[in-house]
């Protein structure tokens, strides 16, 4: 089971003068389950177009198996694109009931429709909408239509499925319902899955192995709380400002825009606001608990989520809960820049 | 007064009662506008669709060029076609002059640049990943063209009757062009040019109001399409 479905050698984009793809050497296992994982704009989305022969490359080659397959044609890449699909982060389903939107794959491959009613039926079961298929696809919610678009991948039984940040877009419920349905994808079908995802944890619960870009290229290790944005001045003082357009307090002499990560050991947890001399400090709510041995793995959203590690000790003793709001503080030099 | 009220009289009658001169110039008017916006749809469509997919030089040029043509006078139309196939023209050794093949003509000139630029805007309003998402499931690149236009078919039909409510209606070319020779070419607008100045106000009316009963389906069914245009 370990031979390679997809190799990537030397892999360039450029847009706009700008590298936003550097890949050396990347290779992709049958039957496992691969997560790319990275802050928005690393790179993710544009490595799964290319793999899907979506777009092209500047530079490199891709081998799908052992054939190349780089810039060709989309006529000569037919066979080999009726082998691959994906799911795209903000997916699109065709005017038409539920049903035509997934038997569509099948009825451009002519498959005869005795066939594809019953592997409509059995798609439809694993992401659990069995009794959706006469639905009008605008009538679907969010997350229902994003299991509809998972349904119609599944369908062509694919050897490799990506999937494009598959919970970005819908609530806590349907991300739970996704991820059984990526765990299930595995357990019964065997189809090789690559995914992208910004939730680190999401990766490793899910996945095999985890890739993580950072700027377009491939890095050994995320940290946590990864954040892109730009480090600004306001009065003589520099700031590092979110795509959220929330400011923290740094230390640094360039300005532009930037990759920073806050190590969730250096944030201290208080329910008071306190004086000191960390120049950061802001109110958050907890939003998840992981417990972790002797540690506890905090999500706090203070307008956007930071990882937050604290001991089971002051876990306890500071009587924490989910929906809990508590001030973050870190000094600026606890802003770690790349 | 009198004349007004006794030409209606008398065009109910002729509508109630059937009569085979009035139907068999409505029956020629339909045959010839939808002859000619069946044979405009299957040019306008294609290229219309070719315009807003294709990137080509010149793509800005061309798309302004149809959008001028959309005021293309119909009397235009007529003079133009008119040299070109009455017996002196370079096609005239065909013969179509005054024959409803003329009026088709005329009409299917008319009629293709009103296409073009709807299809063209329509396909435009279609969203960018029907094309991605059909080649992601495995379509061939005729496959996902296909799927583009099944996305936008309300658009691109509602275009379609838009051309046909503009041909059905025209007089220049029609006039010009098929010479409302009674039998054989003459058509609802002509007739209603004709009848009206020789003073027959019932015949003229009966036309009228059978051609205002069919602008206005055409524009019920625009309406219809066009709401169901997503």
């Amino acid at each position: 089971m370990d031979k390679l479905i997809f190799k990537v050698r030397n892999l360039k984009k450029v847009y706009n003068n700008k590298i936003v793809l550097d890949v050396d050497n990347l290779n992709f296992q049958e039957g496992k389950i691969y997560a790319i994982v990275g802050p928005n704009g690393s790179g993710k989305t544009t490595l799964l177009n290319i793999l899907n022969l979506l777009e092209k490359p500047d530079e490199g080659q891709i081998f799908f198996y052992d054939q190349e397959i780089t810039n060709k044609s989309n006529s000569d890449t037919l066979e080999i694109r009726r082998k691959i699909t994906l799911v795209n982060q903000d997916p699109f389903l065709f005017h038409s009931t539920v049903y035509d939107n997934i038997a569509y794959g099948l009825k451009i491959r002519s498959i005869p429709s005795k066939v594809q009613k019953s592997r409509i039926r059995s798609a439809l079961n694993i992401v659990g909408l069995s009794g959706f298929k006469d639905r009008k696809a605008n009538q679907l919610s969010g997350g229902e239509a994003q299991r509809v678009v998972i349904a119609r991948a599944l369908v062509i039984e694919p050897e490799v499925l990506f999937l494009d940040e598959p919970t970005t877009n819908v609530d806590q419920k349907h991300i739970d319902v996704v991820e059984r349905i990526i765990k299930k994808i595995k357990k019964e079908i065997k189809t090789t899955v690559i995914f992208t995802t910004h939730d680190l944890s999401q990766a490793y619960r899910l996945a095999d192995e985890v890739i993580s870009l950072l700027d377009g290229k491939i890095i050994k290790q995320v940290p946590e709380n990864l954040l892109r944005g730009e480090i600004v001045e306001e009065g003589g003082l520099k700031r590092f400002k979110t795509m959220a357009n929330i400011k923290f307090a740094i230390v640094s002499e360039k300005v532009g825009p930037v990759y920073i990560s806050i190590d969730p050991r250096d944030i201290i947890l208080s329910y008071e606001q306190f004086q000191s001399s960390a120049r950061n400090s802001f109110l958050g709510k907890i939003t998840k608990i992981i417990e972790q041995n002797h540690l506890v793995k905090l999500e706090i959203d203070i307008g956007i989520p930071l990882v937050v590690i604290i001991t089971r000790e002051s876990f306890f003793k500071m009587n924490l809960n989910l929906g809990s709001k508590v001030y973050l503080t870190f000094k600026a030099s606890a802003v770690k820049l790349y | 007064m009198g004349f007004i009220i006794e030409g209606i009289r008398k065009a109910f009658q002729l509508i109630f009662t059937l009569d085979s001169e009035i139907f068999s110039i409505v029956l020629l008017s339909l045959r010839v506008s939808l002859t000619a916006i069946i044979l405009a749809s299957l040019l306008g469509v294609y290229l219309g669709f070719l315009m807003a997919i294709k990137d080509y030089w010149g793509k800005r040029f061309s798309v302004s060029l149809v959008n001028t043509l959309l005021a293309l006078p119909t009397v235009v139309i007529g003079l133009i076609v008119y040299s070109l196939i009455s017996r002196r023209g370079p096609l005239g050794v065909f013969g179509l002059l005054y024959t409803p093949s003329a009026m088709i003509i005329g009409q299917f000139i008319l009629a293709v640049p009103i296409i073009i630029a709807l299809t063209h805007s329509a396909v435009q309003g279609i969203d960018k990943r029907v094309r991605n998402t059909a080649l992601t499931l495995g379509a061939t690149e005729a496959q996902s063209a296909w799927m583009v236009i099944k996305e936008a078919r309300y658009a691109v039909l509602a275009a379609v009757i838009t051309g046909f409510g503009r041909v059905i209606a025209e007089v220049g070319a029609a006039m010009m062009l098929g010479g409302n020779i009674k039998t054989s070419t003459r058509v609802m607008t002509t007739a209603i040019a004709l009848e009206t100045t020789k003073g027959e106000f019932g015949f003229a009316i009966a036309l009228g109001i059978i051609l205002l009963f069919v602008a206005f389906s055409i524009n019920i069914l625009l309406h219809y399409f066009q709401s169901k245009r997503v």
